[in-house]
């Protein structure tokens, strides 16, 4: 799964830490998500595109890997 | 809200310092002293319930967590289970085939024993979701 939280956070300027701060998480969890190290619930993944204002398919997209 | 959820995830050491005090004074108590064993059983059962406390409290402490915080303490807890599973069964086989002393060996050292494997899964764990070593935005 690959995503595009730091673009989205480039776009908006703001920090691992201050997203952490919006959608409820440790910054270290963002670290973890954005690096592609741990793959977020439905709802964390919701909360986030709902942040950013785009859809959440636009934020994290299944690569040739995820599929079976 | 956030003032309160890390003041109880910050307690949770706390409560474990006085696991840790409990049982250390408990077994130095009854390794040093002559007690009789209505002492000695009240001196076992300060610990555990220290022990219950911090399990409490540990486990009140998940709720306050974040996915990835939950994630971690579970990985690390499931490679302590395993090693503490794998542990068991291989003094219980050398037990069968060479008698252990107790003075050399008993449930006794088992304790610090699975705290270290605690951390080495919490250790193992928090390096594969890179938390320790994250760069900074």
């Amino acid at each position: 799964m690959k995503n595009t939280i730091k673009v989205e956070r480039a776009k908006k300027n703001w920090t691992q830490a201050e997203l952490a701060e919006k959608i409820g998480v440790s910054r270290q969890a963002i670290n973890a998500i954005e690096a592609g190290k741990f793959v977020p619930s439905t709802v964390l993944a919701l909360r986030m595109a709902k942040e950013f204002g785009t859809p959440v398919e636009l934020i994290f997209q299944l690569e040739e890997g995820d599929w079976v | 809200m956030e003032k309160s959820k890390k003041h109880l995830s910050d307690r949770v050491p706390v409560y474990a310092c006085i696991w840790a005090g409990s049982y250390i004074g408990s077994l130095g108590a009854m390794k040093t002293l002559e007690l009789s064993p209505a002492v000695g059983i009240m001196l076992t059962l300060v610990p555990a319930i220290a022990f219950a406390l911090f399990l409490y409290k540990f486990y009140r402490s998940l709720y306050f967590m974040d996915e990835v915080q939950i994630k971690i303490q579970m990985e690390a807890v499931v490679v302590a289970f395993a090693l503490a599973l794998f542990t068991i069964m291989t003094l219980g086989l050398i037990d069968l085939a060479v008698e252990l002393q107790p003075d050399d060996w008993s449930y006794r050292f088992l304790v610090p024993l699975f705290v270290a494997y605690y951390f080495i899964g919490l250790f193992i764990s928090k390096r594969k979701y890179h938390i320790g070593h994250e760069e900074h935005d």
